[in-house]
């Protein structure tokens, strides 16, 4: 076994956490305050060369792995940035993964490059008011007219659709009364969200205010046949692929915040000083901190499986789904430990662990709710009859 | 009953328990539980619940159950004193000939289900017969075998014969006000054996030094034990609850609220007495301490009479007042 980081890991590792050293919390928190997206934060990243981190290097990218994309994002969160900062970028890392094992030759060449660059921002379109996890329930369609599809439906909780230019668009061309299987019948589109046949509004939200999270109302948008990445009917297999990736990629967010909340937490516990003594000195403090070390020291080292399995080429639901639950859980609870310790404090903005409190409870739902993920692992690890 | 006269009955309990407890596994033996048990017939307390009106409110009854359960004692209290008597007098039926009946359950411990499966005689020490009641409010009385095997080593418990006679037959609500009795008496001896069992550990953590200092002046300690005295509270005001609703409410405003005691029990109950063995360290794992009497007192109970998972599925169901209100919009 061998739990080094490799030397270009390392590098990355480093290398990150010194670019980000220009964006302190209290640009987080304006931003944040503000619901302004962190345009200068996206720009160096981009300039920096690491939005196109896990992109084929013969499209701009440097062809990495899912293990240096967490590692990137972990820091990117632990430097105090949060989901506000992951979440300007999370999509450009990996989220088009389906675009680049399934995509056209041509869709590859014209968007992949301006995704590495910074130059074109995506969003990801597949939830919708109907269906949020039960995703083969969307009803989102796209009625084949020519060289075109003509787009009508909704979708919600669409992260960064007000920046970005285009949308990773799941959608159904055959009804799921017309099918054989219910996850057939639905295509992927990677194209333009025209704000001519698509209103963008944003949802009012607990946390993570920098980066949008909107409502989708798509009107007769027109995609031309180009945009379609892969085949027609295909597109809920694509999405599968990028499935677990995902789930790594959240848990490292969840841990990088839980990382910065609990050294907050430690930072404060040693400086407060309450009856003459600093208040890390109380058990009562000092141990929930000791634990939520434990707790995400032990999801980090399953969230580092689960990213060697997938980058080895090997199956690694178990791990990627384990790792997610655990991250989630661990982060979460850091924060929720480092706001306890704060006292009165807090809960003010100024110390800014209400706001990774506020951002680190939505890795417990999103994307995928801590049940489904018992689900995941009752059904398809233990072998116990599906319940739902 | 007067204050006062309740009051000389917990009295009279509480100097019994002090006198019969025992002091280690090694002390459980069956002529001692014979003996202890003839003295808790002596104290006359079968008559409580057998008039109707009853001596005592059913919140004066679990108050008793509770006093029982703060000591380990091998005495039947429950079976043969507290609900045994409560079933005749619900049935109206004379007091069995000649005989001192405790309850019967379902092998599993669980109230007895529709299935045939074999019936044991629960909490039986000083029993000679066992009163079963079926699902539908039957009620027969059945003999005793031999002593089964008991992880709860202060609980007796026989198997039980084939049916001997019918006793009566329970209207709903009879069954009702039965189940939510039971499950009452049950959940408050349980309440009192965690109670006591965390005082017990309270006491310990401020004579046991550490590094120079009693082990109850670290935080984390304080912080257990407190937590242990909050569930210990949440089961007792639960329990106080469905016993009070017993006496004061209709039987199925009485069975919920029951339910809510038992569930609240089964888990709380438990894990209070798990802190406090955190807190006894490692002279609690030891066959000559207390602490295993306990634990094992609370966590068999967690089963008995109905499971958490029995009581949260039908807690889930709704209740028959507002199944009846939507019934009669429609």
């Amino acid at each position: 076994m061998d739990f080094e980081l490799t030397e270009d890991q390392e590098t990355i590792r480093k290398a990150v956490a010194g670019l980000l050293r220009d964006f302190d919390d209290r640009y987080w928190m304006e931003k944040d305050r503000d619901h302004e997206f962190p345009a200068e934060f996206y720009d160096a990243v981009a300039r920096g060369g690491w939005l196109g981190l896990t992109i084929p290097e013969e499209y701009g990218g440097h062809g990495l792995g899912i293990t240096e994309a967490s590692l990137l994002l972990e820091e990117v969160a632990r430097s105090g940035g949060g989901m506000n900062a992951a979440s300007a970028i999370h999509l450009s890392i990996f989220g088009m993964h389906p675009v680049v094992v399934h995509g056209s030759e041509e869709l590859k060449r014209r968007t992949l490059p301006r995704i590495a660059n910074g130059d074109l921002h995506v969003c990801f379109g597949v939830t919708e008011p109907g269906a949020g996890l039960d995703t083969t329930s969307i009803t989102t369609y796209a009625r084949r007219d020519g060289d075109h599809y003509v787009v009508n439906g909704r979708k919600v909780w669409i992260s960064k659709a007000l920046e970005s230019e285009k949308i990773l668009l799941l959608t159904r061309t055959a009804k799921v009364g017309e099918v054989a299987k219910r996850t057939d019948g639905m295509t992927l589109f990677l194209t333009d969200l025209d704000r001519a046949h698509v209103d963008i509004r944003p949802i009012p939200k607990m946390g993570r205010n920098a980066v949008t999270s909107n409502e989708l109302f798509i009107d007769e948008l027109r995609v031309p046949v180009e945009d379609r990445v892969g085949e027609e009917g295909q597109g809920f297999r694509y999405l599968l692929d990028g499935l677990n990736p995902e789930r790594m990629l959240i848990a490292a967010e969840a841990l990088g915040i839980g990382r910065v909340a609990l050294d907050k937490a430690v930072r404060y516990g040693k400086e407060r000083v309450v009856f003459d003594r600093p208040i890390g000195m109380n058990q009562g403090v000092q141990f929930p901190l000791a634990d939520s070390l434990a707790r995400l020291d032990a999801a980090e080292l399953v969230l580092r499986k689960a990213t060697w399995l997938y980058d080895h080429g090997r199956p690694c639901g178990r791990e990627a789904n384990t790792a997610k639950y655990l991250c989630a859980d661990a982060g979460f609870t850091a924060a929720d430990r480092a706001l306890q310790t704060h006292g009165g404090m807090g809960y003010s903005e100024e110390y800014h662990v209400a706001r990774y409190f506020r951002e680190a409870r939505l890795m417990r739902i999103a994307p995928i709710s801590q049940e489904m993920i018992l689900n995941y692992l009752g059904s398809h690890v233990l072998g116990l009859p599906r319940s739902y | 009953m007067e204050t006062k006269e309740f009051v000389l009955v917990r009295d009279l309990l509480r100097s019994f328990a002090a006198r019969f407890r025992v002091g280690s596994a090694d002390d459980v033996k069956p002529s001692a539980g014979a003996a202890a048990q003839e003295a808790l017939g002596e104290l006359g307390l079968g008559e409580l619940r057998r008039s109707t009106p009853p001596a005592a409110t059913v919140q004066e009854c679990a108050l008793l159950a509770e006093e029982h359960g703060g000591l380990p004692l091998p005495t039947s209290l429950l079976g043969t004193v507290l609900l045994a008597p409560e079933l005749l007098r619900l049935l109206g039926a004379p007091a069995a000939p000649g005989g001192t009946p405790t309850i019967a359950l379902a092998r599993d411990l669980r109230f007895p289900d529709a299935s045939p499966s074999p019936l044991v005689a629960w909490d039986s020490e000083g029993a000679d017969e066992a009163l079963c009641v079926h699902p539908d409010g039957t009620v027969t009385a059945v003999g005793l075998g031999q002593a089964a095997p008991s992880v709860d080593l202060l609980r007796a418990i026989r198997t039980a014969g084939p049916a001997r006679r019918v006793v009566g037959r329970l209207t709903l609500a009879g069954q009702r006000h039965w189940q939510a009795y039971a499950l009452v008496v049950v959940a408050a001896e349980l309440m009192g054996a965690a109670r006591s069992f965390v005082g017990q550990s309270v006491a310990y953590a401020r004579e046991r030094s550490q590094y120079g200092r009693p082990v109850g002046s670290f935080q984390a300690v304080q912080h257990l034990l407190a937590d242990a005295t909050v569930q210990v509270e949440a089961c007792a005001s639960a329990t106080r609850y469905a016993a009070w609703c017993l006496d004061h409410e209709s039987p199925e405003r009485a069975l919920v609220a029951a339910r809510v005691a038992k569930a609240e029990v089964n888990r709380s109950a438990v894990e209070a007495v798990y802190a406090g063995m955190q807190v006894f360290g490692g002279i609690a794992q030891t066959w000559e301490h207390v602490a295993h009497l306990y634990l094992r007192k609370v966590r068999v109970g967690a089963t008995v009479l109905a499971t958490t998972a029995d009581l949260l599925t039908a807690l889930a169901e709704p209740e028959p007042a507002a199944v009846a209100v939507v019934e009669a919009v429609r």
